[in-house]
């Protein structure tokens, strides 16, 4: 900007100032001006003031700045701000040296001419002064009195007047005298100024114009700005800082259009009015009726339907054609031939709807099926299952993956111990092995087998100990589940021997010997004598029981007394119960319906008993002699062997179909799960006594072992998985494996094979 | 160095190095052979260097592991140079290689000893304990017991004039025999027990004595370890038990007392235990995760535990390795269940084992293959034992004893 120039010019003409006026200072204040002589020497010095005014550009700038401040715009604003705030400091200073200068400039008035001062000129000198004390600051301007108080007035009023006004005192202020027209214009000729005098009437002198002010007029007329230093196309210094604002703050203020009502709106809205006027828009459009309906309702996709979740929409009837009119065409009409053909037909194949041809909508009967319909729909309505069904598959509507529906097993690795191989095979029968049991120590096994005999292994080594040998099958052993009471239960024919096999210590020997010795046995039940007569056996000279019909199945009670033998007979002879510290035998309190297959005492609950006839398994309790307290509905069509899970309350049915069952007692009378594995009959199934492992086996010559785990947590569901397939026997005779036993104590299944071999499959 | 052979086969400079003594020392010198050579051409070479009258096999050990692939193979697998001369180190093959008689019995020999090397002592399916002091010649019958014998253990074997051994049966008894070594003749001298031990409640599996014989210790199918002792007293001839060891929790197959107050066992409830016998404590439980029915120490430092069961893996525990139960070695090339395992009593790197497959396999720790198979029974192989430190004393089903000799264990 200028003004740093601007300053040291107004410094200089300071100085020069100072350097006339240094000599008297003192005598300023006393001396009055009033001589009215002295005007024109004081007006030369003002001259010459403006002259040196012109000289520099203070002037100029002073007036600059007073033009910025008179045209103070919204758009300038921003570039003026700081600047005048500079000015108003410079000024500060300025007005302080500027004092200075007043005095001196007084002084030097005075001490120059060394005359007084006129007070006229004093004031115009005064004012020339606060000239230049308002050229910086604004607002001075106006501060200016005015020489003529007269105020705005016709000037003609004053026009026979002596005086013009009045100043500020109040006193009058003369006209000049007038000159002559000829003398003024010789003084203007003479004069090469002239040009540039005007006559300010309003208080009665010449103005002199100087260059810079008729440059400035100039300029105005030409429709510039009116200062030569400013730049209209300033370059534009943002007012903002953007770069790490948050907000858009802007602190200019709201336009005023934004109170005013919008005209383009006012427009648009006559338009609109006009539209309305003239008919072009129209409201209320009446909805049109449809004038077609669906002749047998909606039923695809009601709303209020299928908000249900369990609505079911029922399949869609094909429309009537024209076949199923009263009176079709001819050629719909089947021939004599055709109906013939269809009534030879299968009622299903038959087409459901035989066109007929009747004269008139009268003659035709009612529907003959109308009741029949009617009851198949109600049938219906009642035996629909009220599921939505889930296709799976690729075609499905939900595309799931079908492996994901795969129930996620444990790895058989994780399962182990579980058996898996055979290691040790037992040989020595002749016929093909019936039955296994273990000792409860795990280090005996019995077998029974077609060709008579009965033997005792050493499970270690596989060596026969012992062989009982009898003239019919055997058809069962079982070993007594007690530790110190190593006999053997077994069924031959219509005889249940019992054995001794000679291995528990003297003591127990003799405890034996005093049991098996039938002394005079108790008086037995009419109905039960008739079936069942106590023996001693001469042959091994153990006890042998004969019964009416033959004994297909033998079980121990857990406590080792009771022993229930199960026969081919209905109602209350198909199974007894021998007590053997007793000598007695009982029948079933209960009648039953169906042939029994087997048996089992429930290994915790004492008194419940299990009965397993062909089709259904029933629960009985021997102590309230009532009916069956629960009957597991098996589906199965015959059922060939069952085992008990040593907690009591899970049950596995083996079925003659291949099929097993596991029940869960507490949770269903229905299957919980049933495994379809074997592709023959089951012959046997089995729990382990204390590893989480079931098995079956069966006449394909295989056998099943499975990891079979129930939680002590009633909500959680047995687990049971698959896992491994033991074959090794061959088949003889159509018959494959016989009877599977697990080993007591260790992870080992003992399967009987009909090619008499005994394989024990270790883990 | 590595050059091509005659037949485009690499070579491999060798030197052959022996502990062996002098008909079997070879000269030390360097030999270029072939690299394809297994271990029966390299037991050629070696024959060819000695120029010996009769053939003799031998074994190789590089860096302490046996050959038993060709050289080239070996050297690959285990990433030896084959360009700096390598020493091979040879011992006679462990292989029996004489078979001597067998020696019949009535029923299937269910248990052997082979600890004194004056004689064998077997125990028999018939209740009867027999003693041999030849192959095929039986000099002594110890009879008394009721039920199969199930284990045989010399309980001081070292006296001159008598012998004393002890009988375990599936009768649930032991017995005690004096036995006169003195008597010789062609005859079989019946002896009776001295002293019946009673007391457990059902078979005893097993039985073996204490070093100084003064105590035998016994396992049974009733889950317990007795032990006895075996002075002979004038008053009565039965025995009671002097301590039980309790702790297994089914049948305990077999018990080993390698050292005075430290016993041995093993257990179809899966685990091997070590008792400490002043106190009856157990001080150790390996887990091996199969029904076992044999144990026996040895090894280096006799600490090794080698243990046989329900499956035909062969196992050897460190049980002086921390923290974990795992087995150090396993060698499973029999077929069926282990029935023995024995330790050779002087060498810390040879075991046999029998197995109900028949067969008797020698095992070094330091190669995962049998050094020889021994499959001269017919049947299942019930016991195993060392004789004299040569030979392999086993009896099985077929009823026969059998006597493999002539095993070089250097």
């Amino acid at each position: 900007m200028t003004k740093k120039k601007s300053e040291a010019a107004n410094e200089d003409q300071t100085r020069d100032t100072k350097k006339k006026s240094v000599s008297a200072v003192k005598s300023s204040q006393k001396e009055k001006p009033v001589l009215a002589k002295q005007v024109k020497s004081s007006k030369e010095e003002e001259d010459l003031l403006l002259d040196s005014a012109t000289d520099s550009d203070y002037d100029g700038d002073s007036l600059s700045g007073s033009l910025n401040s008179d045209d103070f715009d919204s758009d300038v604003f921003d570039s003026e701000d700081d600047a005048s705030q500079k000015e108003t400091e410079g000024g500060d200073k300025d007005s302080s040296e500027d004092e200075l200068e007043l005095h001196g400039n007084e002084d030097s008035d005075d001490d120059d001419e060394g005359e007084q001062v006129d007070s006229e000129n004093d004031e115009e000198d005064g004012s020339d002064e606060e000239r230049e004390v308002a050229e910086e600051s604004d607002s001075s301007e106006d501060e200016v009195a005015p020489r003529n108080t007269v105020g705005d007035v016709p000037l003609e009023w004053y026009k026979d007047e002596k005086h013009i006004g009045y100043d500020i005192t109040g006193k009058k202020i003369t006209k000049k005298e007038k000159q002559d027209k000829l003398d003024s214009f010789l003084a203007n000729m003479d004069d090469s100024k002239n040009w540039r005098k005007i006559y300010d009437e309003y208080n009665d002198e010449e103005v002199e114009l100087t260059k810079e002010e008729s440059k400035l007029i100039r300029r105005m007329l030409k429709g510039e700005a009116p200062h030569a230093d400013f730049d209209p196309y300033a370059p534009y210094v943002d007012w903002f800082k953007w770069d790490d604002a948050i907000h858009p703050l802007s602190s200019a203020p709201e336009p005023k259009r934004r109170f005013i009502p919008s005209k383009w709106e006012a427009k648009k809205v006559v338009k609109y009015v006009r539209a309305i006027r003239k008919g072009l828009i129209k409201f209320d459009k009446p909805e049109e009726e449809p004038n077609v309906y669906l002749l047998w309702g909606d039923d695809s996709a009601s709303d209020q339907k299928s908000k249900h979740l369990t609505y079911i929409p029922p399949p869609k009837l094909k429309l009537p054609g024209h076949e199923e009119s009263y009176n079709p065409s001819l050629e719909y009409i089947p021939t004599e031939e055709e109906k013939a053909a269809y009534e030879l037909m299968y009622e299903e194949d038959r087409p459901k709807f035989i066109p007929k041809r009747f004269t008139s909508l009268r003659s035709i009967p009612a529907y003959e099926n109308a009741l029949k319909e009617s009851f198949d729909r109600c049938l219906d309505l009642y035996l629909c299952p009220r599921v939505r069904k889930k296709r799976v598959g690729a075609h499905s509507i939900i595309n799931i993956d079908p492996e994901s529906l795969k129930p996620k097993l444990p790895s058989r690795k994780d399962l182990r111990p579980y058996p898996n191989s055979c290691y040790l095979e037992y040989k020595g029968h002749t016929g093909a092995v019936t039955s296994v049991s273990p000792d409860c120590s795990g280090q005996w096994i019995a077998s029974g087998s077609a060709d008579g005999s009965v033997r005792i292994w050493e499970v270690e080594t596989g060596r026969c100990l012992k062989v009982w040998q009898f003239k019919e099958a055997v058809k069962c052993v079982a070993w007594n589940p007690l530790p110190d009471f190593p006999i053997l239960a077994v069924a031959i024919g219509q005889d249940l021997v019992i054995l001794n096999t000679e291995l528990g210590t003297d003591e127990e020997q003799q405890k034996i010997e005093e049991l098996l010795r039938l002394g005079t046995l108790p008086e037995q039940d009419e109905a039960v004598a008739a079936i069942v007569s106590w023996l001693p056996d001469e042959t091994y000279g153990g006890i042998k029981i004969k019964h009416f019909k033959n004994i297909s199945y033998v079980d121990w009670h857990p406590r080792g007394d009771y022993l229930s033998a199960v026969m081919s007979a209905g109602e209350t002879r198909g199974v007894v119960i021998h007590q053997l510290s007793m000598h007695k035998t009982q029948r079933l309190p209960i009648k039953m319906r169906g042939l029994p297959v087997c048996t089992l005492f429930h290994p915790t609950h004492r008194g419940m008993f299990i009965i397993a006839t062909k089709k259904n398994v029933r629960v009985f309790n021997l102590q309230k002699r009532e009916l069956a307290i629960k009957k597991l509905e098996t589906g199965l069509r015959e059922i060939s062997s069952m085992a008990i899970h040593p907690g009591g309350d899970n049950l596995i049915v083996g079925s003659k179909e291949g099929k097993m069952c596991w029940f869960d007692m507490d949770l269903s009378s229905k299957p919980y799960k049933t495994l379809k594995n074997h592709p023959k009959d089951i012959t046997n199934v089995a729990f382990h006594r204390s590893y989480p492992l079931f098995a079956s086996c069966s006449e394909d010559s295989t056998a099943y072992v499975f990891h079979g785990k129930v939680y002590s947590d009633l909500n959680e569901n047995p687990l049971i998985v698959p896992l491994e397939i033991l074959r090794g026997h061959s088949t003889s005779s159509n018959r494959g494996v016989l009877d599977c036993k697990f080993h007591p104590r260790q992870p080992w299944l003992f399967t009987a094979g009909a090619d008499s071999v005994i394989k024990l499959y270790c883990h | 160095m590595d050059g091509e052979g005659e037949d485009g086969s690499k070579v491999i400079h060798v030197k052959f190095v022996t502990k062996l003594y002098p008909p079997f020392k070879a000269p030390v010198s360097s030999v270029v052979i072939p690299s394809n050579v297994t271990r029966l051409g390299l037991s050629s070479i070696v024959n060819s260097l000695l120029t010996l009258e009769k053939p003799e096999a031998f074994d190789f050990l590089i860096d302490g592991e046996l050959i038993r692939m060709s050289l080239e193979q070996f050297l690959l697998a285990k990433g030896i140079s084959a360009e700096r001369t390598l020493e091979i180190e040879y011992i006679r093959a462990v292989a029996p290689r004489k078979e001597e008689k067998p020696s019949l019995h009535d029923d299937w020999v269910s248990a052997v000893d082979g600890s004194s090397p004056r004689f064998i002592l077997t125990g028999c399916y018939d209740g009867l304990g027999r003693i041999w002091s030849s192959p095929g010649s039986c000099t002594h019958i110890l009879e008394g017991h009721t039920g199969a014998i199930s284990s045989v253990a010399f309980v001081n074997s070292q006296g001159g004039e008598s012998v004393t051994v002890a009988t375990a049966s599936k009768d649930r008894t032991l017995r005690l025999f004096k036995v006169d070594t003195a008597e010789s003749g062609d005859s079989t001298t019946r002896v009776r027990a001295y002293k019946i031990l009673r007391g457990h409640k059902a078979s005893v599996q097993s039985v073996v004595a204490e070093k100084h014989g003064n105590m035998v210790c016994s396992s049974s199918w009733d889950c317990t370890i007795n032990l006895w002792n075996t002075d002979e007293s004038e008053s009565e001839l039965s025995g009671e038990a002097v301590t039980t060891f309790i702790g297994h929790t089914q049948c305990v197959s077999s018990v080993v007392w390698p050292e005075e107050d430290v016993i041995y066992s093993c257990s179809w409830d899966h685990s091997v235990r070590r008792w400490d016998v002043p106190t009856g404590k157990d001080t150790l439980n390996l887990y091996c995760g199969k029904a076992l029915n044999t144990v026996d120490v040895g090894g280096e430092g006799s600490a090794l535990v080698a243990g046989g069961g329900s499956d035909p893996v062969l196992r050897v525990w460190d049980p002086r390795k921390p923290g974990t139960s795992a087995p150090v070695f396993q060698f499973s090339s029999h077929s069926s269940w282990i029935s023995a395992c024995k330790w050779h009593e002087s060498s810390w790197f040879h075991l046999l084992s029998a197995s109900y497959d028949g067969k008797i396999m020698l095992w070094d720790l330091r190669t995962a293959w049998p050094l020889s198979v021994i499959d001269t029974h017919k049947d299942k192989v019930l016991c195993a034992d060392w004789w004299k430190g040569d030979s392999v004393v086993s009896g099985g089903a077929d009823s026969n004893l059998r006597i493999s000799s002539g095993i070089s264990i250097s």
